[in-house]
């Protein structure tokens, strides 16, 4: 296990740079998801942690050691994604001791480390099988235990699980959550998951551009995000976007809609000036009027969700998601107001950086 | 109405993609096939399309058979997730294209385009060459190039499935509107619980080649037919406990593995074996590990989700989900209590919905 350290951190291919001299500071044993769209930046960056790709300028370090210089393998990194090709000819057991065996382990040492990460992946049953029999599920997680088995300073996951369905997608996320309580590892994941990203990691480090955005805790990027790109690309459903014009000391203007603004807010108009962008999240919205926040649109759609709902709103040329309780509806053209709730509104400079067609994927 | 009737299709001698199904897609309904990869959904598109014939058993359309017609007398437009364009014309050309084919005029043609694009909001791109665009631009032209057209039946084979969160968020909206403005029948595949419930006027869940159930999203989130249905609708999925059934001074309650009394049955299931008690994340409350008449149990997991946390929760062998407002804090591994409420128990044997009088 290890304390994982990017000093200045900088990656070019040729003339292009694709990381431009990041710093973090992953503490041993620490679950970080790296967050980002494609293009941000986060596989290179996480390449040079596994020393797959060269560091252009700056250092990597594990536990204050530069490892700038080892080879991927001299890292003693784990890593998901090049773990499934398991040994045909032999069994389960024998897959999982090999790197142990390569290493020159004893055969008591290497049977207790083997029956150890096999009984907390639960492949207990399995380890006189050979690979053709398991489902691939097991196979998985017979290659999850080849790389745990040899206690890897870090624990680098590119596991794409949002194609799957919702039932397996959470499934799997409690796999790997699983294996971080039980193994205690330095964790990093790379995903452009906002919700796996949350769900799974102590703190999540939001790329975009090759430049970290934010680097906090899952509640502290919905409710505090540093700007508007983490605001937008964290959260489900995501946050809406108005402009907002004629900003002063008293309040702002969105889409026609004249709103009061209270004392933290005014503050933060001062510097952002008379326009920008106001920021709110679907769930901190509600059907009807009775907050000093009130926008007034007409309605969209309305999707039953059965144990929500979410209503789209058209206000002026922006259309809005609400999440409302069961029950509540709007219908197509039907005028209503949108009550904001005052604490969680989020304004932001224009122009800074929104993508609201990110189209990355 | 397009109907299969018995439909069997294997794919060469060993791989059965459908099982004597048996579907109603009715006139100007939007119909959701919800369902893990592999359970057939694809085939069921193909099937109606034309692109594959089955096995056995008969296709038709407003009671008249069409298993013999060729794909472009059966009335479908059919859109892919792996999408195919033109590559040597612009978007706009590519959006036109089936247009042209039906001999619309120019006019006619371009507001149409236009409408599309703006639906889909791509109208910045209708000058670019496919390989100018990203994936999500081009999955979305190929939807679009999907829907322009007037067709009897539009089936989308997870149209949005390429395009990030906040897209995807905006265009299923924007997808169920277009269908209802069209009066459209959309047969519609998704990997998604939200999407199948959002979109659906009727769901139906296939696995492994079979409908285990069809419904409104109300039927098939309130009264599931079975545990896999139960498990596969709602975000998050449905938890599990196995429980059984005994008499106690206080009328009949459920047990988990632990030997702890769980909630009052709901209905009489005195006698019944491989019982099942399944439980959405809302419908438990936490409280102190000390209340009385708690169910016990230890926290395993806790994930963030932003707006609200899920907990896991072990108790008597069964993992429980919990949905947690985002500023209550635990810890793997501490003790909890757990309330549930017996009218939100859905109660299954062998796998299969109990259906009683709650009482």
């Amino acid at each position: 296990m290890a304390r994982i350290t990017a000093q200045n951190l900088i990656k070019r291919y040729g003339a292009f740079q694709a990381v431009h001299g990041i710093n973090f500071d992953i503490a041993d044993g620490e679950f970080v998801a790296i967050l980002g769209p494609s293009g941000c930046g986060k596989s290179s960056t996480m390449r040079m942690i596994a020393g797959l790709e060269s560091i252009s300028d700056g250092a990597i370090l594990f536990d204050g050691r530069p490892v700038n210089d080892l080879r991927a393998r001299d890292r003693n990194v784990a890593m998901s994604f090049e773990n499934y090709a398991l040994y045909a000819p032999i069994t389960v057991y024998e897959n999982i001791a090999f790197p142990l065996r390569s290493a020159g382990m004893d055969a008591a040492s290497i049977d207790r480390a083997v029956r150890s990460v096999a009984e907390k992946m639960e492949l207990g049953q399995l380890l006189s099988l050979k690979p053709g029999a398991l489902s691939s599920g097991q196979a998985q997680r017979v290659g999850l235990a080849r790389a745990l088995v040899r206690k890897p300073a870090v624990f680098l996951l590119d596991e794409p699980i949002s194609h799957l369905d919702t039932r397996q997608r959470y499934r799997m996320r409690r796999f790997i959550k699983s294996i971080h309580q039980e193994f205690g590892h330095t964790m990093i994941y790379v995903t452009h998951d906002q919700e796996e990203a949350l769900a799974l990691a102590d703190r999540v480090m939001v790329m975009s551009d090759g430049l970290i955005q934010q680097l906090a805790a899952p509640d502290e990027v919905y409710t505090r995000p540093a700007n508007a790109f983490v605001a937008g690309f964290v959260g489900e459903p995501p946050i809406n976007f108005l402009d907002f014009t004629d900003a002063d000391d008293r309040g702002l203007t969105i889409e026609g809609n004249r709103v009061a603004l209270t004392e933290k807010l005014c503050g933060l108009v001062r510097q952002i000036g008379p326009r920008g962008i106001a920021a709110i999240r679907p769930h901190f919205l509600r059907l009807g009027g009775g907050s000093p926040v009130q926008l007034r649109g007409q309605g969209f759609i309305t999707e039953e969700l059965q144990d929500h709902n979410e209503i789209f709103v058209d206000v002026g040329r922006t259309r809005i998601a609400l999440v409302t309780p069961p029950g509540q509806k709007v219908h197509r053209g039907e005028d209503v107001t949108v009550s904001v709730d005052p604490d969680h509104l989020l304004l932001f400079p224009a122009g800074n950086k929104v993508r609201e067609h990110s189209d990355d994927i | 109405m397009y109907a299969l009737i018995d439909v069997h299709k294997r794919y060469g001698l060993r791989t059965v993609a459908l099982r004597k199904l048996n579907l109603e897609i009715r006139h100007r309904e939007f119909f959701v096939l919800y369902g893990p990869a592999g359970a057939g959904k694809s085939t069921i598109l193909n099937l109606i399309a034309g692109l594959t014939k089955p096995t056995s058993g008969d296709i038709s359309r407003d009671g008249v058979s069409i298993a013999h017609l060729p794909p472009e007398r059966r009335g479908a437009a059919m859109a892919f997730e792996n999408y195919a364009l033109y590559s040597h014309l612009s978007v706009a050309e590519n959006l036109a294209f089936p247009l042209r084919a039906a001999g619309l005029d120019r006019s006619e043609i371009e507001s149409r385009v236009k409408r599309i694009a703006s639906v889909l909001g791509i109208p910045h791109v209708l000058d670019r060459r496919p390989g100018f665009l990203s994936g999500g631009q081009r999955q979305r032209v190929a939807l679009g190039r999907a829907i322009i057209r007037p067709a009897d039946i539009y089936l989308l084979d997870e149209p949005i499935g390429h395009l990030d969160a906040k897209l995807r968020h905006r265009m299923r909206a924007e997808l169920k509107a277009l269908a209802v403005e069209m009066n459209a029948t959309v047969v519609f595949t998704t990997t998604s619980s939200k999407e199948a419930l959002a979109l659906g006027d009727r769901v139906g869940i296939l696995n492994s080649g079979r409908l285990e159930q069809v419904g409104t999203p109300a039927e098939l989130y309130n009264s599931p037919a079975n545990t896999f249905v139960a498990s596969f609708v709602g975000d998050p999925p449905m938890s599990f406990l196995s429980v059984t059934a005994r008499r106690s001074s206080d009328g009949v309650k459920l047990y988990n593995g632990d030997g702890q009394a769980i909630a009052s049955a709901p209905f009489d299931v005195l006698g019944r074996t491989a019982l099942k008690a399944g439980l959405r994340s809302n419908a438990i409350q936490l409280v102190d590990a000390q209340t009385s008449g708690a169910l016990k149990g230890s926290v395993q997991v806790v994930e963030h989700l932003g707006h609200s946390n899920i907990a896991v929760i072990a108790a008597g062998g069964d993992s429980i989900q919990v949905s947690l407002p985002a500023d209550r804090r635990l810890k793997p591994g501490e003790p909890v209590g757990m309330i549930i409420d017996p009218r939100q128990i859905h109660l299954f044997a062998d796998e299969r919905a109990l259906v009683g009088e709650h009482v």
